[in-house]
């Protein structure tokens, strides 16, 4: 999928360290992305949601004049846009009421570079999906819209099992799926006796997207774990 | 509290054998006193001795100068009455004693006093011969008959008596015991739990609500100094995350830096490196000292734990691991859906620990194996390496040498680290073992048992 349109963003950062506001607008400037707001307290964040209305949220916890699960309760009276907390605590009881209120999803502190953008890039994707879902893979494409594969001119459909499957994979194209996703998606049950299904699916997955099914270059097996599917740019 | 009862019943014999000692004593006391006094009335004056000696050497017109003169030094006065009440003969007769008697007068002193002279008589077939002893000198009991019925019933009588005196003191015994114990069980329970670091709080009316108090005072005193000490832990922990997030992303973005130099980017990399370490130091201390004060709520719920080792496994491998360190699961079908009612955060922690321990601890690479086992009652998670291992002596000192959070000495040679000491406290929380087996280069297995029912 082609992601270079998330780069046009603008993301509201929220922190009361400035030399963390500037650590972290560096980080995601030189990923890209262009349009970097900051803010350094609740009263701040508020008013710049309200008037600059981002399309993504980076809040601190601890601000000096609140939290950020505040601050987020306070934006969410006019705006529905995805919230990434950076919290200093690594309490359960924190990440699950950042998370319980709605928050997309959360960065412990300290965290590398690559883990932000990591996050922020997932965030974005799911939130902001492109009109035109297609994937492309070694030797073929996968056009999610119309449900279908195509390669070298030649079109294959997909039947809803399989479609589901390639959709699950697709969103976390690069990484591990595990036999356990791969079957609650399909079946809304753990994988012990569905193996043979499951395999059977796979095998005729590959019969439509590899060039030599018995040697996958797009859809992996990880012995033991699950799949995972690599996708072209 | 078996200990307690016991001590209960070691002064309850304790006091019954001084009980006895006392009835003893007094018997004996009595015994001593009054055996001479028995023994003295056994002497040539006493009455009974007297009265024949008097009797044998008295006839009713006189008495012999021998015996008159016995009398006489003894201070005893003596006469003789004949059938009609007239004084035939007296010895040392006191002027206030009478020399002619009626019948009903023979019959009131016959039994005990003539004007407060206590009186001994011997009826003959010739008269009547009455010795006077000094005023004072004997106590005569005058009037003491019984019913029949009444002195037949006394052995029984005492016997009862016995029965119930034993009874009460057993009863007082038993309920009072049952009362200390009712009353003392809540401290003693309390204090077991306060010295393993427990918080308590009692609540105990009566005598002992002192003890009570006392007991609760030390136990918030406790909870106030663990939650100062795991505060300040979480707090220094908290401090840090914030300047550690700006070196590791500038650390990180010069390794990146495509525009600096090779010496500056490995030096960069090193500071990361290091940043990393400081890292999972910090959140492992904070998560130490809050299992280790009750600070942090174990949640539980049942996880299946085939699935809670492939998530881990796919996020190990999809984020960190480098190549050298390939991961494989083993999970046999039969343990494929079993459930454990656990944290599967803490419990992942656990993992993460021990798959970090044996990356650590093998630079040159090592391939690693995390399994799952069911047996009839237990389920085991292992993680094990190929590595370097570990030597038989390295082995020991792992499990004798003690942990530097858990010792109060100033030794030098206490363990650190504290991946492992994590690991036990996890495991601890769900009520598992941990076993570790390690032979010299031939790897490292760590076994995290629990028990099904839990």
């Amino acid at each position: 999928m082609d992601h270079s349109f998330l780069f046009t963003k603008k993301i509201l950062l929220v922190d009361d360290e400035p030399e963390l506001l500037e650590l972290v607008s560096v980080i995601l400037k030189e990923e890209g992305f262009e349009n970097i707001i900051t803010a350094s307290s609740v009263s701040e964040g508020i008013d710049a949601a309200k008037t600059e209305k981002p399309d993504l949220a980076v809040l601190d916890v601890m601000l000096p004049d609140g939290d950020g699960f505040f601050l987020m309760q306070q934006i969410r009276d006019f705006s529905d846009v995805p919230v990434i907390f950076l919290t200093a605590r690594d309490e359960a009881a924190d990440k699950l009421a950042g998370l319980g209120l709605g928050a997309d999803d959360y960065i412990a502190k300290p965290f590398l570079p690559e883990e932000l953008l990591l996050r922020v890039h997932a965030v974005l994707r799911r939130c902001y999906k492109t009109d035109a879902p297609v994937v492309k893979l070694a030797c073929c494409l996968i056009d999610f819209e119309r449900a279908e594969v195509n390669r070298a001119g030649e079109t294959i459909p997909l039947t809803a099992m399989e479609y589901t499957l390639l959709e699950t994979l697709a969103r976390s194209a690069g990484k591990i799926v595990t036999l356990d996703t791969l079957c609650e998606v399909l079946w809304g049950d753990n994988p012990f006796g569905y193996e043979n299904s499951l395999n059977a699916h796979i095998r005729r997955i590959r019969e439509k997207i590899e060039s030599d099914p018995s040697k996958p270059v797009s859809l992996i097996t990880i012995k033991g774990l699950g799949y995972k599917l690599n996708t072209r740019k | 509290m078996k200990s307690f009862s016991r001590y209960i019943s070691k002064y309850f014999v304790s006091f019954s054998i001084l009980i006895i000692g006392l009835v003893f004593f007094n018997l004996l006391a009595f015994i001593w006193t009054f055996h001479l006094i028995v023994l003295n009335d056994y002497g040539s004056s006493s009455p009974q001795n007297m009265i024949a000696d008097v009797n044998a050497a008295s006839r009713p017109d006189g008495i012999t100068d021998e015996m008159a003169d016995k009398l006489r030094s003894c201070s005893i006065w003596a006469m003789f009455l004949d059938g009609t009440g007239r004084c035939l003969w007296s010895v040392e007769l006191p002027t206030d004693i009478p020399i002619d008697y009626s019948v009903q007068d023979v019959a009131a002193f016959t039994k005990g006093y003539l004007c407060d002279y206590p009186v001994f008589i011997r009826c003959r077939e010739d008269g009547l011969l009455v010795l006077g002893y000094p005023k004072g000198s004997y106590f005569k009991i005058t009037g003491n008959y019984y019913p029949m019925n009444t002195v037949k019933i006394i052995p029984i009588f005492s016997c009862a008596m016995l029965v119930i005196d034993l009874t009460t003191l057993f009863l007082a015994y038993y309920f009072s015991r049952k009362k200390i114990i009712c009353f003392t069980e809540p401290i003693i329970s309390a204090i077991a739990s306060l010295s393993e670091g427990k918080p308590v709080s009692l609540s105990i009316s009566g005598d002992l609500s002192e003890v009570a108090d006392s007991v609760n005072r030390a136990s918030r005193i406790l909870s106030r100094q663990n939650q100062a000490r795991a505060n300040w832990i979480s707090g220094v922990s908290h401090d840090i995350r914030t300047p550690l997030s700006m070196i590791m992303g500038y650390s990180g973005r010069i390794a990146g830096d495509t525009a600096a130099n090779d010496r500056i980017r490995t030096q960069a990399e090193t500071i990361k490196h290091q940043s990393m370490k400081i890292k999972d130091l910090v959140q492992d201390l904070n998560l130490v000292s809050q299992l280790e004060y009750d600070m942090q709520p174990v949640h539980k719920e049942p996880v299946r734990l085939s699935k809670l080792l492939r998530s881990y496994t796919a996020e190990l491998l999809s984020t960190e691991i480098s190549e050298n360190y390939p991961v494989e699961i083993h999970i046999p079908p039969s343990a494929e859906t079993v459930t454990l009612d656990c944290d599967a955060r803490l419990i992942s922690r656990a993992i993460g620990n021990l798959v970090q321990n044996s990356i650590r601890h093998n630079p040159e690479g090592c391939s690693i194996v995390l399994g799952l086992n069911c047996e009839a009652d237990t389920i085991c998670l292992s993680i094990s390496d190929n590595g370097v291992g570990m030597s038989a002596e390295k082995m020991r000192e792992l499990k004798e040498r003690p942990h530097y959070m858990e010792s109060t000495d100033d030794r030098l040679d206490l363990r650190h680290g504290l991946g492992l000491i994590l690991v036990r406290q996890i495991v601890d929380a769900h009520r598992g073992t941990m076993q570790i087996e390690s032979e010299e280069q031939k790897g490292y297995k760590v076994s995290l048992i629990f028990s099904k029912s839990e």
